[in-house]
């Protein structure tokens, strides 16, 4: 293969004028932006009296700033610079889209922003900061929270029973595997309405019917905390199980089957088989699974705000739920950014420390 | 029957009533008829489908369209807006209202030329996207269905079109109910506002359970008070409410009064308004929310704290699925479906007891305007008073009906902003409303011309039913002590937040003092964020006392 940074007439070889013009292409364009995000700043701010009525041309700014930076690039390093062609768009798109927002979101956190305000969004340092400390309903939120994070080891324990069923020889199979995963392609918001407002309705609902025919005068399952928290537990664990157990089911079709069949041999029980064996060496798929089946449950609010509304008294209520009214309802764009920034900081600090024990408990383990 | 026959015999169907409809358009709009010939067309207007045939369906939205199409033809040429596009955002809850509006506005869109787009809302969360379209100067429809509550937001910040002359005629506005004319849908002197509904809370009650004679036996054997009858005060419904705990009425659990308890996007707020405006609101007072000088909340009132412990000893004499329980599954899932026997709601709970394939109550309902207090609490003294002229009664006019208001971006496209005008003025038309009214549409009476008895007993309907409906509706909207809600922005802030508090105290997580004080706390803080000297001004304008 001929390699082409060394060939005759390749773009390889940066002739020095192309370099430099590349440089200033960069830098021209990049100073031209900048003193447009500023002037527009200025003018929104109103400290200058000229700018645009709305941000879009400095979007369309944002995309030429882009082209010119390829441009650039290609001119001043040649091949190198083509190599940046295939990184460069998305990372202008991680910019605008994740970076931007995170980072301006940070800056409404701290904003009292409320929509129907004559006044418009007013800088307020930490006002809203101290409003989350004293505030009762985001502390109650954020204890459902702990229980509903806890749910997860329940519904481990459940996915890793159907995974072993599922990867046994068993009788239609197949047709189980498709049946399982049915209820996490369904829609959170479906299940809501399918289960939580139909098969468990007080007056019609047949799991009500049943429950009463069981004994249970009353059978009302959103109504006192305990038993409407554990209602929403379900429903949830209910979408959730199948995505824990296919891929626990992925890790248990990985396992070599030889140590199963010599430990079989060396005349282990099954239970031994599963829990030398098995179990530990499932150790790293489970905790991928464990730690990406939290982050999911951290964000539950679908089904909570279609069922309950985070009712009664709050003891269904989830963070997300909570932002969801604090934004919907009340307009309170500030605050509620502050509620869901600190929720990130938060769910961030979680997951290392929790990825951290996990890596050191699998070390020892191993 | 041969579906080729079936569909014939529709079409055959639908071309006489347009044909009807088409030869009372054509001699003009509906209003230039002769009396007689106008009560006709009424009348037959009132047939589609017809009260106890089942719930209206698409093609009579459709049929009903077409023939109040008369009086958009004496102001629109056909084919006038060929070419434009208009968005019209609303609701699409199980009430109907944007549903409704498809059907009716199709055969309008086929006579002007005109296409509408529609952005449909689903009840709960109209108030967020209305604020962040305002907030974010996002406006992207040119019609929008909004009740009065919003004016402060959209009106007051010149988001709106003004309503030109033509269009007060065509819609004959002075037909309008006292209530719904100047200054709700005015602001600052402009009237903006095509009103298509007329809100109030009345009380609906179950008529076999006042006439059941055992249910009377029992209530003297109890050693209650009075006869057995329908309530009058919030005392006696709650009175009723505790009797009732544990009985039967054909064969099933009976029960009293029902509290929509769980939030609805602050719209369930409205329903402690509607037990605690007889407690709250004096005769001698017009305000009863807030304190009009300081917009110092009253909600921890005695008068309102007293409402919230009246919902509190209700609750364990409701179904045991109350706490659960929003306003939507109370009025139609529980109420209209046979279960309580007590109930405030807006006047859709009347025209649905008839018209709705799942009411089971139409022969067994009746009306009042909601129950009074014996005393009622006055804020300047801090006392409660018994009046001299007996229990003090004050309906609530909660959200004061939704109305259509046409956006000020079309303002500057003359034909666009003619286009959506009619569109506007083809819903909200005199004829058209009697309809709306009479049938399952999330609107209730709203003018004068609808409370004429023997137009609803011609469409079908039991005269003695239709009359406590129209009575209960009338006798709410020219209370002299009526309840009139604040037209000011971020009303629904208000509410949601209160919802959140009183889901607690429901839950048994505070009480009614201490949750009062909360939602006092919470509300001063809204109002201040919002403005409060803008808030002051706003409310006593709403007031009519500036």
């Amino acid at each position: 293969m001929q390699d082409v940074s060394t060939s005759p007439g390749s773009i390889a070889r940066t002739a020095p004028d192309r370099a430099v013009a590349g440089t200033w292409l960069i830098a021209v364009a990049s100073i031209l932006f900048a003193a447009l995000v500023l002037a527009q700043s200025l003018y929104k701010a109103e400290v200058i009296g000229w700018g645009f009525e709305t941000w879009r041309p400095i979007a369309l700014a944002y995309v030429g700033w882009g082209v010119a930076l390829a441009l650039g690039m290609v001119w001043r390093r040649g091949i190198e610079g083509h190599k940046s062609l295939f990184v460069l768009p998305a990372v202008l798109f991680t910019v605008a889209m994740v970076i931007f927002p995170t980072f301006f979101g940070l800056y409404i956190a701290f904003t009292d922003w409320n929509l129907s305000s004559f006044e418009g969004r007013r800088f307020s340092g930490l006002k809203n900061l101290y409003a989350l400390f004293a505030d009762p309903y985001y502390w109650n939120a954020l204890g459902n929270m702990v229980f509903y994070v806890l749910t997860v080891l329940v519904q481990y324990a459940i996915a890793f029973g159907l995974a072993l069923l599922l990867n046994a020889e068993i009788k239609a199979r197949k047709f189980f595997r498709v049946a399982f995963l049915l209820p996490f392609m369904l829609s959170p918001v479906a299940v809501s309405w399918m289960i939580g407002k139909s098969l468990l309705e007080y007056r019609y609902g047949p799991v009500a019917k049943l429950a009463r025919f069981l004994g249970w005068d009353s059978p009302a399952f959103f109504t006192s905390p305990w038993v409407a928290k554990t209602s929403i537990a379900v429903m949830d664990a209910w979408v959730w199980i199948p995505f824990i157990m296919i891929m626990l089911l992925a890790g248990l079709q990985a396992l070599p089957k030889e140590l199963s069949e010599a430990a079989k041999v060396d005349g282990a029980s099954k239970w031994q088989s599963f829990w030398q064996i098995t179990f530990p060496l499932m150790l790293p798929v489970s905790i991928t699974a464990i730690v990406l089946r939290i982050i999911f449950q951290l964000k539950l609010a679908d089904i909570v705000i279609n069922v309950t509304s985070g009712g009664p008294g709050g003891a269904t209520d989830t963070v997300s739920s909570f932002i969801f009214r604090e934004y919907r309802d009340r307009s309170n764009v500030g605050y509620g950014t502050m509620l869901a920034e600190f929720y990130l900081v938060l769910i961030i600090i979680f997951i290392t420390l929790l990825l951290s024990i996990a890596n050191r408990w699998v070390k020892k383990t191993q | 029957m041969k579906i080729e026959l079936y569909n014939l015999l529709t079409r055959r169907s639908v071309l006489k009533g347009g044909a009807a409809a088409a030869a009372l358009g054509v001699a003009g709009t509906a209003g230039l008829l002769p009396k007689s010939a106008r009560a006709d067309f009424r009348a037959d207007l009132l047939k589609i489908p017809g009260v106890g045939v089942g719930s209206p369906t698409d093609a009579d939205w459709q049929k009903v369209g077409e023939m109040c199409l008369g009086a958009t033809k004496q102001n629109v040429t056909e084919g006038e807006f060929a070419g434009v596009e208009l968005t019209f955002m609303g609701l699409n809850n199980q009430n109907l209202h944007n549903l409704l509006f498809r059907g009716f506005l199709k055969p309008w869109e086929a006579y002007t030329g005109a296409k509408i787009n529609w952005i449909d809302l689903a009840q709960a969360d109209y108030n967020g996207r209305l604020q962040q379209a305002i907030a974010t100067g996002t406006v992207d429809f040119d019609i929008i269905e909004m009740g009065a509550p919003f004016e402060g937001d959209v009106c007051g910040k010149g988001l709106a079109s003004e309503m030109p002359d033509w269009v007060k005629t065509q819609i004959e506005m002075d037909d309008y109910v006292g209530y719904l004319k100047a200054p709700v849908g005015t602001w600052g002197g402009k009237t903006y506002r095509i009103s298509i509904d007329g809100d109030c809370h009345n009380f609906n009650y179950r008529t076999d359970y006042f006439s059941n004679a055992e249910l009377a036996e029992a209530w003297k054997a109890e050693g209650n008070a009075g006869e057995w009858g329908v309530p009058t005060t919030w005392q006696q419904v709650q009175a009723v409410t505790k009797f009732l705990k544990g009985k039967q009425v054909d064969g099933q659990d009976a029960y009293g009064y029902l509290d929509p308890i769980k939030g609805w996007g602050g719209f369930g707020f409205y329903f402690l308004g509607s037990r605690a405006t007889a407690y709250a609101k004096h005769p001698d007072d017009p305000a009863w929310l807030f304190d009009p000088d300081t917009m110092k909340p009253r909600i921890n009132n005695p008068a309102w704290v007293r409402a919230i412990q009246d919902v509190i000893d209700a609750l364990p004499y409701e179904p045991a699925d109350q706490l659960n329980a929003d306003p939507g599954t109370t009025g139609f899932q529980q109420f209209l479906a046979g279960t309580g026997s007590m109930l405030s709601w807006w006047g859709d709970i009347g025209s649905n007891a008839k018209t709705n394939d799942s009411s089971v109550i139409g022969d067994v309902c009746g009306f009042s305007i909601l129950p009074g207090s014996d005393d009622v609490y006055n804020s300047k003294t801090g006392q409660w008073d018994k009046l001299a002229s007996g229990p003090n009664f004050a309906p609530n006019m909660a959200y004061i009906g939704w109305g259509v208001y046409v956006m000020a971006r079309v303002d500057s496209d003359s034909k666009k902003q003619k286009a959506a005008w009619s569109a506007a003025a083809h819903l909200g038309g005199k004829d058209i409303s009697l309809w709306t009214a009479a049938y399952p549409s999330g609107f209730q009476p709203y003018r004068n011309s609808h409370f004429n008895v023997s137009e609803w007993v011609g469409a079908g309907y039991d005269e003695a039913f239709i009359k406590s409906y129209l009575d209960s509706e009338a006798n709410s909207y020219n209370h002299p002590n009526a309840a009139i809600e604040p037209r000011i922005p971020g009303i629904f802030q208000y509410y949601s937040v209160a919802e959140d508090e009183l889901s607690k105290i429901w839950a048994g997580g505070s009480d009614a003092q201490t949750g009062a004080d909360r939602i006092a706390a919470a509300w001063e803080k809204i109002t201040d964020e919002i403005g409060r000297d803008n808030q002051i001004k706003l409310y006593k304008a709403s007031l009519g006392l500036s």
